[in-house]
Parts: structure tokens; C-alpha cells; sequence
């Protein structure tokens, strides 16, 4: 036992000393959302697959439209027992039942991003393979040894190191922002127009502009995981407020800034076709030519790196996911059960690696391109999930204070969500319309519709499966949206106050 | 043998390895629950929903859970289980696993490697600290009446997943489960309680894991 001091608050002082303030935050946020892997893969691919060439003024509005959602969305987490899942959001703002529909969702969603890795990871560390060894294989197998890696990973519960990743990401970081120096101090002719181009607000109201919006949000996933740790931060009021701005801002500047910077160096009216061209090879294609080969390869390290860690991190987000359904036994409690010796969410994990399996196998089966196909087909479907989440939790946290607007100003709990809701209600209207553009699909395809049907069927099967426990299993269906806590018996306890948290 | 002990060997090798069969956070806070149902079993504090009460200050025999109720006492606006269960978490191990060397149940081996130093707890009498686990086991498997001190230890290895540990044979799961899930019904609610807030604290840390 620690020994009493006089006066002060031993077991306060203590807890504290353990706790994260806004900076480790903010590492833990950006690592998640994987910045070179969405510069290097994900804008470049972008371009290419949409033609379109908006992408710097998306990623802008994208990111303003996202930091008004969080306003609610950081408030509303201070009364929420399982903050880090948008299906708790809606499920104590929409209903229980509307909740099960978020959560299969969000499982739909949080998987196909994580899956769509595999292929990005191919791409990356094929170069790098040949370069150095002369050996060239097939992005399958480079898959499949990454998936191993994640699967092991996710079983042992090794998270990479804090200090490791906050490593990573800066130089990650300080890669993207030399290449688009690079790129800016060598322009194509024409700057000015260019960048009159790509950030006129005038593209977003350009035919196809869904698909841009999807694209940037597929950018900042990752900013909802912040909240994860309220009841673990300095000062819940502000540490995670603080965090989620600061990522915010810094994922839409740095995006905003590389998609422009690479416009600049190809030019506007090019750079589609120099994105078809080069693929996930633009940014080093163009880098080479300034900036020297050593600084090339060490940035082509850092995307491998990059897609792998994002690869973990999404797979644990996932596997997590499960596991707090299984908890609350929305799943079957077996989904809730851990690896007693590593404390890892076994079943979750195994569940998302077999996916993950399958998922690799039969796009290689059928001959699909690992960047277009599976990166930024499924990468996008997931961010498009994602957008659908955020709205329908905009619209929780607007029905949430109206019946609980206890404790939070008219700002936080009323306006910010209100015009958060409507403008990502819109983004999502224009995302279903213009999805044969995100996919780079003729507009009579059936993946237009068949896609973002896998979202439809989700929801509804969960809003069913929800409706079912209601009768089936009242104990149950009063738990849903509680996660872990659900443990705790009497859900009319809500989340327990921590120990340096103010409410 | 006290409460707090028997968890530790049913969730510590002491057999062979001298480490933990559970991955240490989650011992951590088992064995911080154990000792808050240590002052619980001898009617000193008590839990309703999520918060702790005291019931009474009366010195207990045993130093460390005196010390912890005397800091019970002293820290009024400390009320949450959960805040409980964190602090004591941060040197659970440590303080029971000498409180047990006192009482020449283990010893400590200290070795030191390269980089850090390995610390490892050993039975003094291996049939002495393999008891509370084959106990346990025992009781699960034959479904044998047990005690309020033996419903709270099993209490505690279901809610830090040590179930399948102490039921090693997978044939006797099933029927054990289900007599466990009887014991654990049967449970004064303040151990109920107790239990579902470790749990609940167990989940949250698989949740917002750091590496």
C-alpha cells in the first residue's frame, strides 16, 4: 500500500500520474489515421480512379464540416459509458435497436478499411522488395505475410509503442511536408491558375463532388478514436476537446496541403493522368527528381510502414469493436471473451483475421488490382460507412441533449450538432448519388448500388436483430451501447465517475 | 488463507514459471477487487451499484487491508469502485505478493537480465499454493456447496477470465459454467456488485489499450 501524505489527495495524485494529456492524445489519433498512407496512397488513387481534381478544397470543407460534428460529439462523450463507438452514440440518441443497426455498420465499415490495407501494403513493399533484394512478388503473398503479422499482433496484444509510433508518425510527417516543398519550389507552369482551381469552392458544387467528400472523409478516419480515452485523460473537459480539434486540423491542413502541392507539380489539367500513370508511385516519382534518392527510398520505407501499422491499428479497432459487442451480448458472449494470458480480444481478433484471410485469397483469385480494387474500393466503402456513422451520430447527439441538455451550453448541445447533422446529411446524399464516380465505374454499374446496399442490409439487420432482443432478451437489449460496462449490472448507473473527473 | 492470497494463486504459476497465467493489468485489478472484498467479508466497507460505503472503521487484523481502510476513511470523495480498483491496481502485486512472503507462502526471485529485472514468485510448498485453484476446481466440477469467501474467489476468476485456467479439462466446462453461473446468482449483491464493476474495469482496459 502507498503511504498516506497529509493533505493532499494520494489517490488522485496517483491516478494522475498515469493519465494522457493532450499531446499523447493527439499521437494516438494521427496514428490511427496513417497520414502517408492516405497522402501517398489514397489522394493519388483518388485522382486517378475520380478524374476529378477538387480534392484540396474537400479535404478543407471535409475537415470544418467534421470539427463542428465534434463539438457534440467530445460533449456528448462525457456522458457516455462507451465513448470510443459511434453505435453507443446512437443508441442512447436513436433507440437501442437503431444503435444494433450502427453497430453492424460500423463492423461493415471499420473491416473494410482495415482489409483494403492488405492490397495498399502490396503495393508499398513491392518496390522496396525489388529495389533491395531483386525479388519481385506477387502483392498476394506480400498481403498474406502482413495479414500473419497483424494476426499475431492482434493475438499477442502488441500495440506498437507509444514512443515508436510517435517516431513513425513525425517523421511520416516531416516526409509529406518536405515532398510538397519539393513540389512547390519545381511548379508546373500555370501555379496561379492551379491553385485557383483546387481550392475554389466552385468544385464542390462540381458534378461528381460525392466522391471527393468520401475520399477526404476515408482521410480522417481515425479523429473518433480521441474520445476512447475520457475516462483515461488529464481533464476529460478539455484533454480530449483539445485532442480531437488539433487532429482535425492538422489531418485536413496536411491533406489539403499535399493534394494542392502535387497539383502544383504536374499541374491541374495533369495531374489525373499522371496519377493513372504512376498510381501509389506518384508522390516518389515526383519526389525523385528533387529530392534525391536516399530521401525517396527512407519515405518509401515510411508508407510501408505506415499502411502496416494502420493495417494494427484498424485491426485492433475492429477486433475491439467485437469484443464490446460481445460483452453487452449483442454478439454471443463468446465474442466478449479475451486471451487470459495477453489480455487480447482473442475471438474479435481471430474473426477479423479470418475475414481478412478470405478477403486477400479471393482477390487474388479473381485477378483484382490489389491498389484500385481492393485499397481504395473497399478503403472508400469504409470511409463511405464511416460517413453514414458520423451522420446518424450527429443526429444522436442532437436528440440527445434535447431530452438531456443538462451540463453542456446551447452551443455544444444544440447548434454545432444541428448544422453538423444537416451538412453531413447532404454530404451523405451526394456520396449514394455519386458513388459510380468514387468507384471509377460507368454510372449504370450495379456496384453503385450494390455497395453502398451492403450498408443498407447491415443497418437493417441490426435495427432487426436489435427489435428481436427487445422481446427475446430484455437484460440484454437494456445493455445495448454500454460496452464493457455492460458488466456492471444496473444500466441506470451510467458510466462511473473516475476519480479526477469533474462533472 | 486470505481472500487477496488465494486469488493470487490462482492466477499466479507458482509452480514452475513464477509468473502470472493472467497478463498482469488484469491481475492487477482481480487482485485489487480481492482486497476490497477482503473488508467486505469482514463488514467493514460495502458496494451498492457502482459506489463503495464504509460500514465500519474498526481496525481489521491484517496491515494491509488495515492500511487500505484507514485510506478508505480518509478519502471521503473517493466513492467509485472503479477509482478504487485503479489505484489499487498500480501496487496490488507487489503489496500481497509480500504480505504472502510473510506469511511463508512464496518467495521472490529476482534476476537480472540485460535490460531489466525479472521478478518471479515461488510456492514455498507447492501443494500449499496449488490448493486454492484444485479447490475451486473441485468444487466447479463436482458441484459441491462452498462458502461466501469461495463464491467471491470464483466470482473473481470469472470476471478476469480465469475460468478456463482453473477448469482445465474443456469435458467439465460446460457443466461447471452452469454451476457457476447458479453460484454466481446466488451472490449477495454487494459482492454482485463488486464483481460486475472488475469486470466492467477488466473490458474497459481491452478497450482503451495502449501497448
Amino acid at each position: 500500500m502507498a503511504p498516506r501524505t497529509n493533505g493532499t489527495d494520494r489517490i488522485s495524485a496517483t491516478l494522475a500520474a498515469n493519465r494522457l494529456g493532450v499531446g499523447a492524445v493527439v499521437y494516438f489519433v494521427l496514428s490511427a489515421a496513417a497520414p502517408l498512407t492516405v497522402v501517398a496512397g489514397v489522394v493519388t488513387t483518388g485522382y486517378a480512379v475520380t478524374g476529378i481534381i477538387g480534392l484540396p478544397i474537400a479535404f478543407l470543407a471535409v475537415g470544418a464540416v467534421i470539427a463542428v460534428f465534434a463539438v457534440g460529439y467530445v460533449a456528448m462523450a462525457r456522458h457516455m459509458a462507451n465513448a470510443g463507438a459511434f453505435y453507443s452514440y446512437i443508441a442512447q440518441g436513436l433507440g437501442r435497436p437503431a444503435g444494433v443497426g450502427g453497430a453492424w455498420v460500423a463492423l461493415t465499415a471499420y473491416n473494410a478499411l482495415q482489409v483494403g490495407l492488405y492490397g495498399a501494403f502490396g503495393a508499398a513493399a513491392a518496390p522496396l522488395l525489388e529495389q533491395w533484394l531483386s525479388l519481385s512478388l506477387e502483392w498476394w503473398l506480400l498481403g498474406l505475410i502482413a495479414w500473419a503479422l497483424v494476426a499475431a499482433l492482434g493475438l499477442m496484444r502488441v500495440d506498437f509503442n507509444g514512443t515508436i509510433l510517435a517516431v513513425l508518425i513525425t517523421a511520416e510527417i516531416v516526409v509529406i511536408l518536405l515532398f510538397n516543398l519539393a513540389d512547390l519550389v519545381n511548379p508546373a507552369a500555370g501555379g496561379v491558375a492551379t491553385t485557383a482551381t483546387v481550392f475554389s469552392p466552385g468544385a464542390l458544387f462540381a458534378p461528381g463532388v460525392g466522391a471527393l467528400l468520401v475520399i477526404a472523409v476515408t482521410g480522417f478516419v481515425g479523429f473518433e478514436s480521441s474520445v476512447v480515452f475520457s475516462e483515461e485523460s488529464r481533464d476529460p473537459r478539455r484533454t480530449v476537446p483539445y485532442a480531437t480539434y488539433i487532429s482535425i486540423a492538422v489531418i485536413a491542413g496536411l491533406y489539403a496541403f499535399s493534394s494542392w502541392a502535387m497539383t502544383m507539380a504536374v499541374g491541374a489539367d495533369r495531374i489525373v493522368e499522371f496519377s493513372q500513370k504512376n498510381a501509389t508511385e506518384t508522390i516518389f516519382v515526383l519526389a525523385a527528381d528533387h529530392l534525391g534518392a536516399t530521401i525517396v527510398d527512407i519515405a518509401r520505407v515510411l508508407f510501408a510502414t505506415s499502411v502496416f501499422a494502420a493495417a494494427v491499428s484498424f485491426h485492433n479497432t475492429t477486433s475491439r469493436y467485437i469484443f464490446a459487442l460481445g460483452r453487452e451480448r449483442v454478439l454471443p458472449a463468446y465474442f466478449g471473451k479475451t486471451s487470459a494470458r495477453t489480455g487480447a480480444p482473442r475471438s474479435g481478433s481471430i474473426a477479423q483475421s479470418v475475414l481478412g484471410f478470405t478477403v486477400i485469397v479471393v482477390f487474388a483469385v479473381l485477378g483484382l488490382d490489389p491498389v484500385v480494387d481492393l485499397f481504395y474500393k473497399a478503403g472508400t466503402l469504409g470511409g463511405f460507412g464511416v460517413l453514414l456513422l458520423i451522420t446518424a451520430t450527429s443526429l444522436s447527439v442532437l436528440r440527445y441533449f434535447a431530452r438531456n441538455p443538462g451540463g453542456e451550453n446551447v452551443w455544444r448541445r444544440l447548434i454545432a450538432p444541428g448544422v453538423a447533422c444537416v451538412l453531413l446529411g447532404v454530404f451523405s446524399y451526394l456520396a449514394v448519388s455519386n458513388f459510380t464516380t468514387l468507384l471509377g465505374v460507368p454510372p449504370d454499374s450495379a456496384l453503385g448500388w450494390v455497395l453502398p446496399g451492403l450498408y443498407l442490409v447491415a443497418a437493417v439487420g441490426g435495427l432487426l436483430w436489435g427489435l428481436s432482443l427487445r422481446g427475446r432478451n430484455p437484460e440484454v437489449y437494456a445493455r445495448i451501447g454500454l460496452g464493457a460496462k455492460a458488466a456492471a449490472g444496473d444500466p441506470a448507473t451510467g458510466p462511473t465517475p473516475t476519480a479526477t473527473a469533474g462533472r | 488463507m486470505r481472500l487477496a492470497d488465494e486469488f493470487f494463486l490462482i492466477s499466479w504459476d507458482t509452480a514452475h514459471q513464477g509468473r502470472p497465467r493472467l497478463n498482469p493489468g488484469t491481475v492487477a485489478l482481480g487482485l485489487g477487487g480481492a482486497l476490497l472484498a477482503e473488508l467486505m467479508l469482514q463488514d467493514r466497507i460495502t458496494v451498492r451499484g457502482s459506489e463503495l460505503r464504509i460500514l465500519s472503521s474498526q481496525p481489521v487484523e491484517d496491515p494491509l487491508t488495515g492500511d487500505l481502510l484507514a485510506q478508505i476513511r480518509d478519502a471521503p470523495q473517493h466513492t467509485g469502485v472503479r477509482t478504487w480498483l485503479a489505484y489499487l491496481a498500480g501496487d496490488a502485486v507487489e503489496n500481497v505478493a509480500e504480505r504472502m512472503r510473510e506469511s511463508d507462502l512464496i518467495h521472490r526471485e529476482q534476476s537480472r537480465s540485460l535490460w531489466r529485472i525479472r521478478v518471479r514468485y515461488l510456492a514455498v510448498d507447492f501443494i500449499v499454493c496449488s490448493w486454492p485453484a484444485a479447490r475451486l476446481a473441485l468444487t466447479l466440477t463436482k458441484r459441491e456447496p462452498i462458502g461466501l469467501s469461495g463464491m467471491v474467489l470464483a466470482g473473481l476468476m470469472e470476471a478476469t477470465g480465469l475460468f478456463e485456467s482453473v477448469v482445465s479439462n474443456p469435458a467439465d466446462r460446460p457443466a461447471s459454467r452452469q454451476y457457476l453461473d447458479v453460484l454466481l446468482a446466488s451472490l449477495p449483491p454487494p459482492y454482485v456488485d463488486l464483481i460486475g464493476q472488475l469486470k466492467a474495469a477488466v473490458g474497459d482496459a481491452v478497450l482503451a489499450y495502449r501497448g
